[in-house]
Order: C-alpha cells, then structure tokens, then sequence
C-alpha cells in the first residue's frame, strides 16, 4: 500500500480542493468489486471517474499520462489478485508496468501517492471502498497536480490509430 | 452521428438519488447527442419492448443506456440493438446505480458523477465501430494420445458421438499403466477387468469403425490452431500385421533371444518377438527390431517360420509417417514414478529386495514375473515387507506435494499381502495419511485391522535402507525424536507420481505450457482443469496432476464433452469480435506482444518480418495493446482513441 504523502503546500491548499481521479477497473474482479460495494450500498467519495476495460493488462501506460494532461489529479489502476487474472497474466502485466510508471512520473514531479495501483477481488467491495477512500483522501492532501509543468512534460500528442 | 441516450430510473429509485432533470439537461446540450429519454424498467421485458421500437423509430446511429451494472445487463440489450436492426457494438452502457447513485449519498455529487460517466460513454460511442462475429469451418476429428483409462473414455465417448478419433498410444499395448495390475483399490476388482469391456468396444465395438488405433505411434509434430489442427505421428513397424494375425503366439517360443522385459519393469526376460504380457490388447505380438538377430544381419526366422498365416509377419514392414488433420487434440499420455535412484538413502537400486509400487504390482499379477507368487523374482517368499509411503513426496527438495493415490494402493498392498501369505509382517511408513473419498478411508480401516500391520509415521528426512545380510534394514525416526530399527525381506517404495519419462518432449511439441512440477498446465486449476493453456488442447488423468482412475476417466468424459459443446454437429466455430489486431504499417517485429499474449495467439511471420494475431485464440485481453511500444496493436472496441475518448470526456 502506498501512504498518504503530505507535502508542505497541502497545508495551504483550500479545503474546498476536490480532486479528480481517473479510475481504471478491469471487468472481471475490480469492476465487479465496485459493483459489490454499490449493492452493499456503502458510500464513497464521488472523486474517482471509472474507465472499464476487460484487463488491467490493458491499462497503456500512455492512457495514464494522457489522465493527468486531461486533468486528473490522480489515478487509480485496480486489478485481479496475483493468480486471480481472468487473462492469465494481464494483472501482473500492469503491475510491472506501474512500477515503470513510478520511475517516469518522479522524473516529471508528479507523487507516487498519484498513481495508485491495487488488487480487489470481485468479492472485496469494503476493499474496493477503503482504497478509493485512501486515494481521494491522498490526492486531496497533495492538492491539484501542477498543470503548467504537466503539459509541458506531457505533449499533446494525438492517439495511435 | 446521432446518439440516443436511455436513462433508466430503475423504476422510481434512481430520480431519488440522481437529479434526472439537472442530468437531461446537461446531457442534452452534449454535442451529437440526438435525445435523452429516461425508462422506467428498462430491463423488464416491457423495457426492452419499448427500447427496440424506440430505436426503431429514432434510428440513432449510436446508443448509451446508463442503468445498472454492464456486468448485468449489457448483452442482453446488445441483442435489442441487434433486432432493431442496429449492430450491437454500437452501445455503451454506464453503472449510475452500482457505481454512482448507491454509493453517493449527496445528490448533487451524484448527479455530477453520472454526467460524467454518461459524457464519457457518449464521447467513447461516437468511436465505436461495427463488429460482426466471424465464423469458421473446422474438422471435428480428434487425436486422443495415450490409450491409458482417460483416452479410452474420452476416444470411446466421441466414437459413439459419431466422430473420428485418432488414437495415438506409444507402447505396443491399450491401457495404460492399471491393465498391468492384478486388484485395483478401493473394491480389489481387477485391472484388466474392468478396462477389457471398454477396450473391447474401442477395438471391436459398434463404434470402432471411428477409431483409428495407432499404437507403437508418437506425436511428433503440431501445426495449426484450434478447429483445424495438422497432427503428424510417426508410427514404429510392429512386423505383425493386426488384420492377419490370429493371437495364437506360436511366433514366441521359437525366438533365441532373451531381453529384460520393460513391461514388467526387468524383473524378467521376454523375447525378441514378444506380447508385452499375457492378455495384452491387442492381441498382437510386436517384433522387437534391436533385439532381433536379423537386425545384427543374422538370416534367423523362427517365429515366421512358426506363423501359420502366411505374411502376418513382415521383417520389411517400413515405419509410418501419418498425417491428420483434427479440430482439437486430447493429451491423455498419464503419469510415471519418481525415479527412485534420486532417492539413494531409500536403496533402490542397490539394496536387494527394494521394489517400486509399479514393481510391486506386477509381482502381485498373475500375468507377472512371478505369475502371481508373492516373492522376489528368483528369490524366496517374503516373511516380512515395509512398505514406505511418501517416498520423494512431501518433500521441498524433490516433490513437495502430496501424489494423493499412494496411501490408498499401499493399504491395498496391505490387504493383497496378506491375502496372498497370510502373517507376513507389514510395516506401513509414512509422513502423512490421506484418502479422501467415500470407499478410500475402509481400506485403511481394513488395514488397522490386519494384525500383523504395524503404523509408524517418519519424519521427513528422517528415513533410511540398508543393505543387512540378504534383508533390508529399514532404519528412521518418528516426529517426536524416538528412533527405530527393522530388518525386513522386501521394502516397497510409493514414490512420488510425477510427469511422463519424456521430459516435456509432447508438451514442446504441442507448445502446451507444463507446470512448475512439469505436469501440464490447466487453464484454471478449478474451473478449467482440462483445458490447456492452448486452446483445443485438452487434458484428460494424469497428464494434469497426480489422479485415481476415477478421476481420469471423469477428465477423459470432460474432455470429450468439451470438444463436442466446442465442435457441434452442424455449427461453425464463432469468433468474437473483441480481438486484437495488428497495423502491418507500423509493426516492427520486436515480437513484444508475443512475450506478453497469455494464449499463444500472436504469431511471427518470418517472411514478413511483423507479428500477426490468431483472431481464433485472442481472448480480447489487450495486453498485446498496451505493451506494443510501436502502437501498432489495436484492441477492437477497446482501442486507443476509444479509451482516449472516454478519459478526456470524463475529466471535462
């Protein structure tokens, strides 16, 4: 788990600051574990936008930064257990693949607590609940993402066809 | 582009929590959408009535429905689209109940999230492209290879269903490893028993016309997928000829030469021109050609000579190249022992009087080495036996699981041993006990009973035989630390089951992924055991993980009822469109994609030089997509410039 990192501009960051966070669910486990905590009716904040794929492996590292140039404060990529991928390997394709996000975001300035990445079963609503509670409560205590220095980092650049 | 936006209140629910008119307005204002309706029940049948006359009139060219779970509902209103006449990848559906009005207690932050999540489903349909299902042609022949109890099931059941089946078998001889045994647990029937009725129907059945039985045949070559595979199998001569030869075996007694017989693991000699033993099926002896004099030049011909049907017996009888085409391929090919010389504290090999439970099991068959008598071949008749369970098993640095069948076949010994001489002293040691099963745990009952039984548990490591003037010295230490010693006549090892001899040879040509104990993978362990990670390729006993012959007889059905639901009668093998595809003009061939493609199905074509995908074995995971560093891999209806779309429009 990833902690919440605090940093000194959070403190004045106005209370008011609600952050948007681009929330990547794959089909068959965390997409189906959002749905557990919906029937179970718990309630979470509203801040994370939910992009479905079938795979968490399908989470392209370049659909990540084009979040953040689009506005995301942050970005949530939820997967299948380890040994859990509908896919096989899918989950852990996109694990290996957020640790190389890791490394490239740090260069860009952008905070690790802004690109979470976990495991939630189809099972696990009160998970699923817990760590979109984490990551809101973690993007909100940075404060926005530095656009300025986001755009340039990250060009504009138009889709691969 | 026209897109029609259905917004379901899930009867009066969802107005309650998600600000309907505040979200039609918003939505409305949206650039190329067409109308925002909302539905009462969209997913009663009156729901789906209303939606497919709606479409009908409104003929939109694209459709969102924010509703309930996709999860739920989003095939079943693909097929409204469809019968309005709309292609059904042209809906995008949105959870404003799981996901957004259940979970937002505040309204206004419900509403603005569904306007989001609908905005972005808008923005991401107005990309989607028409899919259309393929179909394909396929052969729904199958090559079954292992004649052992699961490809004897699995060939007799779709010989019966009205297909070809090839079966391939390696040994001269059908049934696998259990026709060599005198009494199977856990009713002590006999193996060759209760295998001759289904070998009967294999070979002479109402059905055997659809089999083709090759045995002394590997596979040696795979090429192609699942629906059309080319199998090549290579057959060695037997130099008697099945459709002449009567089975009288007067061939045999005449040959000169004495070899160990494999069939009876060396414990005794059979002839050049042999039956691998008595009751063998098929009836047929083979030549064995390095053993025949003629293959050292010499002119002898005993046994034609003493055929008496002229050219059954055929020295020049040429190997065989075979090739069949097939829609899937059955791998049946079972299990082997742990090669007990890897376990040199236990003596195999070098203290007399030490078996393998294989071994063992021929001893005790009347068509054995010892035609049933109960001693060492050569030897005496055993006073006393231990019978070591576990061995190599249960262990992290040879197998660290557990084989499952052994304790059951070890107190099945218990019971034969002493049927056969009664008052023989038996020493069970073992790690640990199991039998799971509503038969297995009564033979360990039966056992505990035997008075002449004794019950020591070793500890791991803790276990030795040794050489002790003509005996064994069987020497160990229990968990809690007390040693012990016992001199016995005959240790019988249950070693660990473990893959084949062939050391994944079938499955590097089958380009079937092992497991890490070298058996064959599984698909899922629990849900999909029979499948292989190749799809088409289908696992049945042994081959899989260490089983009972109930077990693999149930895998060989399940293998065959696989590749009857797979390949019906009459019905093309359906592609799902949501596959990926690659784009020749930005390919490089750094073969990326193939690394990563958990099914195999992304090919390399040398001549060309790029990466081409099998849209039959894609499962539409888009791994291949997002690992392609050139961009060239597009998942369909998950592309880029879809999902692109969709981030941009939710963060607007």
């Amino acid at each position: 788990m990833i902690e919440v990192q605090t940093s000194p501009d959070s403190l004045s960051v106005p209370h008011t600051f609600e952050p948007k966070i681009v929330g990547f669910l794959c089909n068959w486990c965390s997409y189906a574990g959002a749905d557990k905590a919906g029937a179970a009716q718990l309630s979470y904040p509203p801040h994370v936008r939910i992009v479905r794929l079938m795979c968490s492996g399908r989470v392209d590292p370049h659909f990540v930064l084009q979040a953040y140039r689009d506005g995301a404060d942050g970005v949530l990529i939820l997967a299948c257990h380890a040994g859990d991928c509908h896919y096989q390997e899918g989950n852990f394709r996109a694990a290996q693949r957020h640790r190389m996000l890791l490394r490239l975001l740090a260069q860009f300035g952008i905070e690790e607590a802004r690109c979470r990445f976990d495991s939630v079963s189809a099972g696990e609503g009160e998970k699923f609940v817990r760590v979109v509670s984490e990551t809101v409560a973690a993007v909100r205590a940075l404060g926005p993402l530095k656009r300025p220095a986001i755009d340039q980092a990250i060009p504009h650049s138009p889709p691969p066809e | 582009m026209r897109t029609g936006i259905y917004l379901c209140s899930c009867g009066d629910s969802l107005p309650e929590l998600i600000d309907f008119h505040r979200l039609q307005g918003e939505l409305s204002r949206l650039e190329d959408v067409a109308y925002v309706k909302p539905v009462a029940y969209l997913c009663a049948e009156e729901g789906k009535q209303f939606l497919e006359n709606d479409l009908g009139q409104q003929r939109p060219d694209r459709v969102v429905i924010a509703a309930c779970s996709p999860r739920e509902y989003e095939r079943a209103f693909m097929q409204v689209l469809e019968r309005a006449g709309l292609n059904p990848y042209f809906l995008q559906m949105v959870n404003i109940r799981e996901q957004v009005a259940w979970v937002t207690p505040d309204i206004s932050q419900a509403t603005s999230k569904a306007c989001a999540q609908i905005r972005a489903a808008a923005a991401r349909v107005s990309l989607h492209q028409a899919l259309i299902k393929t179909e394909l042609e396929v052969c729904r022949d199958v090559v079954v290879i292992g004649a052992g109890p699961a490809g004897l099931r699995c060939a007799l059941a779709l010989a019966e269903a009205g297909r070809k089946v090839v079966l391939v078998e390696r040994s001269p001889v059908l049934g696998g490893l259990p026709v060599r045994y005198e009494e199977i647990f856990p009713n002590l029937e006999c193996g060759p028993c209760i295998l001759e009725p289904m070998l009967g129907d294999l070979l002479h059945g109402p059905h055997s016309a659809n089999i083709e039985v090759l045995t002394l045949a590997e596979v040696t070559g795979l090429k192609g997928y699942y629906g059309n595979f080319h199998v090549s199998v290579q057959q060695a001569p037997r130099y008697v000829d099945g459709e002449l030869c009567i089975g009288c075996v007067d061939c045999i007694p005449p040959c000169p030469v004495q070899v160990p017989n494999e069939y009876n693991f060396g414990l005794d000699a059979r002839r050049a021109i042999a039956l691998p033993f008595l009751g063998a099926l098929p009836n047929v002896p083979f030549l064995d050609a390095r053993a025949c004099l003629r293959s050292s030049g010499a002119e002898c011909s005993l046994c034609r000579d003493a055929c008496p049907v002229d050219g059954a017996i055929r020295y020049d009888e040429p190997a065989r190249f075979i090739e069949r085409t097939a829609g899937a391929v059955v791998v049946a090919t079972g299990s082997a022992l742990m090669d007990c010389r890897g376990l040199p504290e236990l003596g195999y090999g070098t203290v007399p009087g030490v078996y393998t439970s294989l071994e063992f099991e021929r001893i005790l068959a009347s068509n054995g080495p010892t035609g049933g008598e109960l001693k060492r071949p050569g030897g005496p008749s055993p006073r006393s036996i231990a019978i070591i369970h576990c061995a190599g098993s249960l262990d992290e640095r040879r197998q660290p699981y557990c084989s499952g069948i052994c304790c059951d076949y070890a107190f099945k010994f218990n019971q034969l041993v002493e049927k056969k001489l009664p008052g023989t002293t038996i020493l069970h040691l073992y790690k640990e006990l199991v039998f799971p099963g509503k038969e297995e745990f009564s033979i360990y009952q039966r056992a505990r009973r035997n008075p002449h039984a004794s019950f020591i548990r070793y500890a791991p490591g803790r276990l030795a035989v040794s050489a002790s003037g003509g005996a064994a010295a069987v020497q160990y230490e229990d968990p809690a630390g007390n040693r012990g010693r016992e001199v016995v006549d005959m240790v019988v090892l249950c070693p660990a089951i473990t893959r084949t001899e062939d050391g994944g040879g079938l499955a590097r040509i089958l380009g079937a992924p092992t497991d890490r104990f070298g058996f064959f993978q599984e698909l899922h362990g629990r849900m999909d055991p029979v499948q292989s990670r190749v799809k088409g390729i289908y696992l049945a006993g042994s081959c899989q993980r260490p089983m009972d012959i109930q077990n693999a007889v149930v895998q060989g059905m399940s293998a065959a009822g696989y590749v009857l639901s797979g390949l019906a009668d009459g019905r093309k093998l359906e592609i799902e469109p949501i596959t990926a595809q690659v784009d020749d003009n930005r390919c490089s061939g750094c073969r990326v994609c193939g690394a990563v493609c958990p099914y195999q199905a992304i090919g390399f074509q040398p001549e060309r030089g790029q990466a081409s995908i099998n849209a039959l074995l894609c499962h539409g995971c888009g791994t291949c997509a997002a690992g392609c560093p050139a961009g060239a891999i597009q998942g369909s209806h998950f592309t880029s410039e879809q999902i692109l779309a969709e981030i941009e429009a939710v963060l607007a």
